[in-house]
């Protein structure tokens, strides 16, 4: 095994709570970010329109 | 009137053929309308197949004939191995496929009108397999219920054990039930929020069918033996490979139509059912790694062993059910909940970001279920740590969906459709807070192994996945088959207090069984010596076995009469006023020219 | 395919599908790698041994029968477990165990220390009919095991796939595990000798079933249960030393 296992475990328990606090910065900045928010109001409101067709 | 004077505008030719072309397009309109009311939901239904290109179906026809002869050869090499069996069921699924299709193969070409509007056939039949594998699977469920208070009802029969019948209830509610309910709502969904038609016509067929023969081969293969002994996991090797290609399929229907899509955002719940796809084929794709004995055999031996194997297993189940019963699910309710309560939904941002709190968190959280056993411990401290954090997504998801409700609340009073949503919300946000409170190393030491966990899994199938398909269904059904509404709303009413009555009884019964178990296999005497045997616990727990059979039963009532709604809706609901009068839906220019030619 | 990746809205599709795929696997990455390099994580013992074809045998209709749905074979390391059923479960002691078995529901006792425990005409009796010796059993009715004659000649096929996931077969015991099966159910033939030559003295070689002119279902699936919890000695000797971690007590 080229990798040993403490070496493994090490990663594993401070690394991955790194990454955990990055990927929850970076999901909520991009779903706070103020640019997308247009995007976001439109998605929700678009899902209602009653027009049952395939736009062209 | 101006139509006729741009009629008149053009030449005799052009007249000609345009007039054939609507002739054509109001016949096909008027038979399909009339068709749809007398005809089975599907099968052998050539309107159908009739809408496939005749490419699309020689390519369905060398599918089905590749498939058959896959079936042959797994009958030819599985001789005297229940393998071989299932090459015959292989061989007669392919085989009767091909009728159907064959029976329709000569039919006319579809319009190029069909272009602009979405396909919804997949879903329609789709639809159908999900409430027969669901009053299947139930039904099993039942039975294996009934067998824990009545041990005898297996009639001495080898296939009607408790050990195979019980894979039997769970393979069909989870993956017929369950995943024809996906896979029917996705393509209705991916189409409705793309605002795009699906990237072709076979291969959304292709993944139906062939997860369907997934299905078959999983349960007509416990009763034979068959079993991996994997849980949620059990089919064996061949069929694991072909669930593999029908996944890809799968994967690739979706990017196809997301390409076509002509809303720059992808909605959210696109987002779940792509986590659910991808996901899953990884799940699927490491748990089953295995080596067959021959490929002759339907036997094999899993590559893992020991604590790796319970750890992958154990990975695999507790994401199956984050992804196959989780996220496939949250996709439903983003697009369903708000779109039949006509609000959009309460918060997008914050369905975002539990997206991606789901998507990572759960993947730790697997090995909460093997708490106290041979497993490291500081990977049983990291499970139950994400286990613990998974509740705010889970309940931002939940709070999400009925924030959406909040200042509808006389709607959901009124509609059981909407009431099926909204307790589905509910039940998934006491499911997944009961998960986090279980995962916990001390209360996991006196649930563990008993009804407890039974109870909790139920509270989330039933109450949640279960309310949520049928929400779902009951709105979805009138729009796809142009009905006014449900053939019998009062019928809806009563199978939204049927599935509330069953699913409550049946937890109620399995927390006090699970924790009257758990106590008294601890439960010490003055003395220092355990009070109880174990048959002390099994004689305990009899009444409380009644009860959730009967709480099962009353379930699956709610169920057969969901499928009886569904099958009158589609057989004599009231259509919808437009389509009554088919003539309004055609431009009036081809209306004069019908009369013309007659 | 080039054209593909760079239009606009694939891009943000696959980027999606990315993203997904990176933030879901981390989680499995993190806790599953580590335990396939570890050695701590299965503990070294010398006299741990494999299945012999017979109990293969039984172990397979053990999965076919799904009896892992009710039984477990995992003792928690809590008092209360360890007292009613013997020292808890070592990693070791499923090592061999492709796939493993430890279940996840009690609805019938743990049966990791099943071995021993019982004579083989109890196991006989219960399995035909549980209520006969066990009045109180919900279990199922298994009488087709005493009935259904064990199909034995292809066994070598699941040793040599036994090998292939890693269990220390010889090539002798794949050549004679179809003659090891055979042999170990009827002590009187000369199929019996090379059973404990190959497997060890301790091998249970005898009459499993009460009938020695038939090799049934029955003598394969007591030969499994009667070896359960029996591979090795380790965790008997690791409750016996005093360093063991101590079972954590109500």
């Amino acid at each position: 095994m080229g990798i040993e296992h403490d070496t493994l475990v090490a990663i594993s328990k401070s690394w991955g709570l790194f990454y955990l606090i990055a990927l929850a910065i970076a999901a909520t900045a991009y779903a706070l970010w103020p640019s997308n928010a247009k995007r976001f109001e439109h998605a929700k409101n678009s899902i209602l329109d009653d027009d049952d067709k395939p736009l062209k | 009137m101006p139509q006729r004077a741009d009629a008149a505008a053009l030449s005799y030719r052009d007249c000609v053929s345009a007039k054939i072309k609507c002739l054509r397009y109001y016949r096909q309109q008027k038979k399909r309308v009339s068709r749809d009311r007398v005809s089975l939901l599907f099968m052998g239904d050539n309107d159908m197949i009739s809408q496939l290109t005749s490419t699309e179906r020689q390519y369905a026809l060398v599918i089905l004939v590749l498939m058959s002869l896959c079936g042959l050869v797994m009958a030819a090499g599985g001789r005297g191995d229940p393998l071989g069996v299932h090459g015959f069921v292989v061989l007669a699924f392919s085989v009767g496929l091909a009728f159907v299709l064959i029976s329709g193969f000569y039919a006319p070409q579809p319009d190029p009108e069909q272009q602009t509007q979405y396909y919804d056939d997949p879903t329609k039949v789709g639809i159908a397999l999900t409430m027969a594998w669901a009053v299947f699977g139930m039904f099993f469920g039942v039975w294996v219920a009934s067998l824990l208070a009545w041990p005898d009802l297996t009639f001495d029969q080898a296939w009607s054990s408790f050990g195979r019948m019980r894979p039997v209830h769970t393979t069909g509610v989870i993956f017929g039930f369950g995943g024809n309910a996906l896979i029917a709502t996705s393509f209705h969904v991916l189409q409705r929020t793309s605002r795009a038609r699906l990237s072709d016509q076979l291969s959304p067929w292709f993944v139906l069918f062939g997860f369907n023969l997934f299905c078959v081969l999983a349960v007509s293969g416990y009763f034979m033996g068959i079993t991996q002994s994997k849980e949620y996991a059990e089919p064996e090797w061949y069929a694991d490979i072909w669930l593999v290609i029908v996944w890809i399929v799968y994967f690739a229907i979706y990017l196809r139509t997301l390409a076509r899509r002509k809303e720059p955002h992808i909605y959210v719940a696109n987002w779940y059912y792509m986590a659910f796809i991808l996901v899953v084929a990884v799940l699927h794709i490491v748990n089953n790694l295995a080596v067959p004995i021959s490929f002759g055999s339907a036997k094999s031996y899993s590559l893992f062993s020991g604590v790796q194997d319970a750890m992958t297993q154990w990975w695999y189940g507790h994401n199956a059910v984050a992804f196959f019963l989780t996220a496939g699910f949250l996709g439903m309710m983003y697009y369903y909940l708000p779109k039949h309560a006509g609000r959009p939904i309460y918060s997008y941002r914050l369905s975002i970001i539990s997206f991606w709190g789901i998507t990572f968190f759960y993947m730790w959280a697997g090995s909460h279920h093997l708490h106290y056993t041979a497993l490291p411990q500081w990977v049983q401290t990291l499970g139950m740590s994400f286990s613990a954090m998974l509740l705010v997504p889970s309940w931002a998801s939940a709070g999400n969906a009925l924030a959406t409700l909040n200042g509808a609340w006389h709607k959901v009073r009124d509609d059981a459709t909407l009431r099926f949503m909204m307790v589905a919300a509910v039940f998934y946000g006491i499911a997944t807070f009961e998960g986090s409170f279980m995962a916990m190393r001390p209360v996991n030491a006196l649930s563990h192994y008993t009804d407890w966990t039974v109870g909790h899994v139920h509270a989330g199938t039933l109450g949640w996945n279960s309310m949520i398909v049928f929400g779902a269904f009951y709105a979805l059904v009138p729009w796809l088959w142009k009905r006014e509404s449900m053939y019998s709303p009062k019928l809806v009413e009563v199978h939204f207090w049927l599935a509330l009555a069953g699913a409550v009884v049946y937890v109620f019964a399995m927390w006090n069984s699970g924790i009257i178990q758990g106590l008294m296999w601890r439960t010490y005497t003055e003395n220092g010596v355990l009070a109880y045997s174990f048959l002390d616990s099994v004689e305990a727990m009899h009444p409380y076995y009644i009860a959730r059979a009967f709480g099962g039963l009353l379930f699956l009532t709610g169920t057969i009469i969901c499928s009886y709604n569904i099958w009158m809706t589609v057989r004599a609901g009231k259509a919808l006023a437009t389509d009554n009068d088919a003539e309004g839906d055609i431009p009036v220019f081809a209306r004069n020219a019908v009369q013309a030619g007659e | 395919m080039r054209e593909f990746f760079h239009r606009k809205l694939e891009r943000k599709t696959i980027s999606l599908v990315v993203a997904i795929v990176a933030v879901a696997s981390i989680g499995g990455f993190v806790e599953i790698a580590p335990l396939f390099t570890i050695h701590k994580t299965v503990e070294e013992v010398p006299d741990m041994r494999t299945y012999t074809p017979l109990e293969l045998a039984g172990r397979d209709i053990y999965i076919r029968e799904g009896c892992y749905a009710c039984h477990s074979q995992m003792i928690r390391t809590l008092r209360d477990e360890v007292e009613r059923y013997g020292p808890y479960s070592l990693a070791v002691e499923s090592k061999y165990d492709h796939p493993m078995l430890w279940g996840s529901k009690r609805t019938g006792p743990d049966l990791a220390r099943l071995g021993d425990k019982y004579s083989d005409a109890w196991h006989v009796a219960h399995l035909i009919n549980p209520r006969d010796v066990v009045p109180q059993s919900v279990m199922p009715k298994y009488g087709w095991l005493q009935r259904n004659e064990l199909d034995f000649s292809k066994l070598g096929l699941n040793l040599a796939a036994q090998r292939s996931v890693g269990v220390p077969y010889t090539q002798e015991m794949i050549d004679n595990a179809s003659k090891d099966a055979y042999g170990q159910a009827t002590p009187d033939t000369d199929a019996a000798s090379g059973v404990s030559e190959r497997y060890g003295e301790a091998t249970n070689v005898r009459v499993f079933d009460g009938d020695p002119a038939r090799v049934t279902e029955m003598d394969a699936l007591v030969a499994y249960l009667q070896i359960l919890g029996r591979l090795t000695d380790a965790a008997y000797k690791q409750s016996a030393s005093a360093d063991a971690p101590t079972p954590v007590g109500e």
